[in-house]
């Protein structure tokens, strides 16, 4: 008897578990130099380890330059000289390279580690301006999931308008 | 965010609707072209003073076909035009109008408004309503010169446009001059065994006759079983329903008045029928039963007149309402003509193996006409580009395969497979080559296509400048990519509309000078190569040098001492210069160049060149010459501080063993000599600012990014001077290495790289890495206007000047 009431309580709870996941939104978090940043998932075509990129003369500052991805074109742009975070171009081991459908290009964002998927409630997201009132438009909020780590949530969008 | 996510779903989704307009565009686009061509060969005969009937219902069927499209896809505007034309069409074919000028320049006009309507459907542009309605307008002012409005006569009646739609012309003209002549149109509805058709309908027929005229029969489509099937038929008579209807009684046979869609009256109703051929009829048929009833007036309940789905269709074009019993339908008793029956029974047993005879026959002669029509595939040229990715793909994995195959060959362990690998590599390689050669294959279509447009335009400037234009065309069946015919109408309008407009001399002019009244104009394509070239030549007056340099050196786009030191190939070739020609100049000179440029901008971008040749007096040439295709380039692999560039070899003249002793500097500017002429050089790693590693650069060493060249103290490295050129400017750039040729596929560069100048695309290299394709035109335009602007600063100040790249360093945090 008392494990039947067991299990009914369980069975309880994992009906919360899904409805709460239902309202949580997935963020796919990676770090660019020492901060960390998310994006949603749904972004994220595919993480890559680094191929072979093929520099682009002329191109915009952030652009590390073009790659071929299965016969597919694919310019990758490094996130860090965009937020003007370091002047170079770096890669390690750690290093990945997420491919992201921009509007109907495919982009690279080079990263230089991915950490995790973090499943976070609305209750889990703090708004933009808690990090001051002029935030740029592709700094949406500050995740914070259990486990105390701080993650600037970004929008693609603005970052990849044409 | 959720921008990016809805932009993915949204493209994969393509609704079975939009396939089909597409599909509607596309091929009522065909029939705009095969309209024009045909309307051309029917200006050329009747300026010749003959004409084609045969020609004329070429014509006819096109808009006809194009009315029944347009009204599939409610393309209503397009669909009102067809279906004035259509009478317009009818009175030719019928001698009713004569082909004019004018008719033929309302035909014209509607092929160029068609174009527009479709271009507007398709959201290129804005409906050219006004245009329509004045043509419309025009339309109707021809028809009525020849009196009565046809067509509008049989649009009052209530006939099912699917009908209307599959009459023959004949049928069609025959209808309406019944109806204008005001006789009554009935629409019979008889069921006939399969078995007994023949002769039941020429018994029908004789009965008919004496009565009136079939216009047609139609199967219906409905009604009819495995063994018989049920005709409309349509009859336009003098006499009244009820005559009609005792005439042609039969079992299975329904006789309907089609009444006018406004109710009015029609014509002979209101006269009496001949009494005399109504008795007769009744006299003849005694058909007591029937006559009674139907003298008796209109009968209600019966089939009702015309069925909710035709209202529907017709809801579209006319809002009349229908009275319930605007349209009589008899039900001829079942039963009452037993012996009748009988007869068809016997029949009925007789044929019976026959009936499954025809049947068949009947299937196979439809599966025929299915075949013929699946002969052709319209194809999206995406899809075409998709399976030259893949190729490209499979040329890579090609080429692991090789390098595999070389490993196994040196491999002692493995010699036993090394030779089936071999010959598994050449078989691959073949095939893939045929499969590549397949696919541009199909991208190829015949410049015809734009040679037809030409033509068109030909005639309407020619008339604009009360000109006589012949155009000789010769070569449209020569074929070229898809994508560069889209490109390449605009060029050759412009060109043919210089040629007309300042070549070609006016007919007293040409007289006097004892040219042939009637200027020609050739268009001559051919295969050269992996080139199309395209000529275009006119016996006008030509190009006079003088007046050119004049015309340069007024507007300072030449020096005096250039001008004395040009050829006459250098001079002709000014005319290509922006800002060479203003319309003031355009009549000073020999008129050439309104938008030359331009011109040759288009066809540089198409990888081509645009060359001139004039005689004074003689004529003018212009030659063009194309890459076949823009899917598939052979290029000059090059190296410069350690990257791979591809040069377009289409635009390589000649590649040079190159030194530092070899360079001049005049005025900061580098340039070398090149057989008694002089070159202006560029070293395409100042050009690209890629001399050196940059500081602080780095990327990641396992991915065999190339390295910058070891620079060894005291050694010069060789190098070598690329001269390219594109028409006749030609600029020398420096490399460090030649690599070799290769045939790549060329990729275009990302949205986000658009904007960077001088790079045409990129290719995959075979081992993963990416090729730069660099773009020969942009880059020599970009040279040689900065040694027009950056005269006077330092060669290194000059050069960096014209690169206005944020260079790396740039641009970082403070």
């Amino acid at each position: 008897m008392k494990a039947l009431l067991a299990r009914r309580g369980e069975g309880r709870s994992a009906l919360q578990r899904a409805d709460e996941l239902g309202k949580r939104a997935e963020y796919l978090a990676f770090m660019l130099g020492t901060e960390a940043y998310a994006i949603l998932i749904g972004n994220v075509v595919e993480i890559l380890k680094p191929l072979p990129i093929t520099e682009v003369p002329r191109a915009d500052a952030e652009v590390v330059g073009v790659m071929s991805v299965r016969g597919r074109l694919v310019t990758v742009v490094d996130l860090k000289r965009r937020f003007r975070l370091t002047r170079s171009f770096t890669m390690d081991k750690k290093s990945r390279i997420l491919l992201i459908d921009a509007g109907g290009e495919l982009v690279g964002l080079l990263v230089d580690e991915v950490l995790q998927v973090y499943r976070l409630a609305q209750s889990e997201i703090e708004p933009p301006h808690v990090l001051g009132t002029e935030q740029p438009p592709h700094v949406v909020g500050l995740g914070r999931p259990p486990g105390g780590a701080v993650l600037l949530l970004l929008d693609l969008a603005p970052l990849f308008a044409v | 965010m959720p921008e990016h996510s809805g932009g993915g779903g949204g493209s994969r989704g393509e609704s079975a609707g939009d396939k089909a307009r597409e599909e509607f565009f596309s091929e009522a686009q065909e029939i705009v072209d095969g309209l024009s061509r045909d309307l051309l060969a029917l200006d050329d005969m009747s300026r010749r003073g003959g004409s084609d009937a045969e020609l004329v219902n070429d014509v006819f069927r096109a808009v006809h076909t194009l009315k029944g499209l347009s009204g599939l896809f409610g393309a209503a505007m397009m669909s009102g035009l067809s279906h004035e034309l259509e009478n317009l069409l009818d009175d030719l074919r019928l001698g009713r109008i004569e082909l004019t000028s004018q008719v033929l320049d309302l035909l014209f006009e509607s092929v160029e408004l068609y174009g527009r309507i479709l271009a507007a459907a398709k959201g290129d542009a804005a409906e050219p309503a006004q245009e329509v309605k004045a043509l419309l307008a025009s339309l109707g002012q021809v028809a009525q010169q020849r009196g009565g409005g046809g067509g509008s006569v049989v649009a009052q009646y209530e006939l099912d446009p699917g009908l209307l739609g599959v009459l023959t012309e004949y049928e069609e003209h025959r209808l309406r001059t019944n109806l204008q002549a005001g006789l009554l149109l009935y629409r019979l509805r008889v069921q006939f065994r399969l078995a007994t058709i023949d002769s039941a309908l020429d018994d029908l027929k004789s009965k008919t006759r004496p009565h009136g005229e079939i216009i047609t029969f139609l199967p219906t489509g409905e009604g009819g079983d495995a063994e018989s099937v049920e005709l409309e038929i349509l009859v336009a008579s003098r006499e009244s329903l009820a005559v009609l209807s005792g005439a042609v009684a039969g079992p299975n046979i329904t006789v309907e008045e089609v009444r006018r869609r406004d109710g009015a009256p029609t014509p002979v109703a209101s006269m009496s029928p001949p009494p005399l051929n109504d008795e007769a009829a009744r006299g003849r048929f005694s058909l007591p039963v029937m006559g009674a009833s139907l003298s008796g007036g209109p009968i209600t309940g019966t089939t009702a007149p015309i069925d909710a789905n035709d209202l529907d269709a017709f809801a579209g074009t006319t809002r009349t309402s229908l009275p319930p019993a605007a349209a009589l339908s008899v039900s001829p008793q079942a039963g009452t003509y037993p012996p009748e029956r009988a007869r068809v029974g016997v029949d009925q047993g007789l044929a019976g193996s026959h009936i499954g005879g025809a049947s068949t026959a009947n299937a196979g002669s439809r599966e025929l006409t299915l075949r013929s029509v699946t002969q052709t595939v319209r194809v999206d040229i995406r899809k075409l580009d998709h399976l030259m990715n893949i190729v490209g793909e499979l040329a890579i994995v090609r080429g692991v395969v090789a390098r595999l195959s070389e490993r196994v060959r040196l491999d002692p362990g493995l010699k036993e497979i090394a030779p089936e690998l071999h010959r598994l590599h050449r078989s691959f390689d073949r095939h893939l080559a045929q499969m590549q050669n397949g696919i541009l294959e199909v991208r190829m279509v015949p410049l015809g296509q734009v040679f037809d447009k030409l033509a068109r335009i030909v005639r309407q400037i020619s008339r604009e400048h009360g000109k006589q234009v012949n155009l000789v065309v010769t070569g449209g069946e020569t074929e070229i990519d898809k994508l560069i015919v889209e490109e390449l109408s605009d060029p050759l309008m412009h060109m043919i509309r210089n040629a007309i407009d300042h070549g070609i001399e006016d007919k007293d002019t040409r007289m006097r000078v004892g040219k042939p009244p009637v200027g020609t104009i050739a268009l001559n394509a051919f295969q050269k190569g992996n080139h199309v070239v395209l000529e275009i030549e006119d016996d006008g007056k030509g190009m006079s040098p003088e007046v050119i340099v004049a015309a340069a050196l007024r507007r300072g786009l030449i020096h005096e001492s250039e001008a004395r030191e040009m050829s006459v190939k250098e001079i002709l070739a000014l005319v290509f210069q922006p800002g060479f020609t203003t319309r003031d100049d355009v009549t000073a000179l020999s008129g050439r160049g309104v938008g030359m440029d331009i011109v040759k901008t288009n066809i540089s971008k198409l990888g081509g060149v645009v060359d001139i040749s004039s005689e004074v007096g003689i004529g003018t040439k212009m030659t063009i010459t194309l890459p076949i295709t823009l899917a598939i380039i052979s290029v000059l692999m090059l190296e410069v501080a350690g990257r791979m560039f591809c040069m377009p070899l289409a635009s390589v003249e000649e590649a040079i063993v190159f030194d530092d002793s070899m360079i001049k500097t005049f005025e900061g500017r580098e340039v070398m000599t090149q057989r008694g002429a002089t070159l202006p050089i560029v070293r395409l790693a100042k050009l690209f600012q890629l001399e050196g590693w940059r500081p602080g650069v780095w990327i990641n060493e396992s991915a065999r990014t190339p390295k910058p060249p070891e620079v060894r103290p005291g050694r010069k490295a060789k190098s070598y001077c690329i001269v390219a050129a594109v028409g006749d400017r030609r600029v020398g750039f420096i490399v460090d290495k030649l690599v070799g040729q290769q045939d790549i596929v060329i990729k275009a560069l990302g949205k986000s790289l658009k904007k960077t100048r001088g790079l045409a695309g990129a290719t995959e290299l075979g081992d993963q890495r990416v090729g730069l394709v660099l773009d020969a035109a942009a880059l020599i335009g970009e040279v040689l206007a900065s040694s027009s602007d950056g005269r006077s600063a330092g060669q290194h100040d000059g050069l960096r000047q014209l690169t206005s790249m944020r260079s790396l360093g740039e641009g970082g945090p403070p």
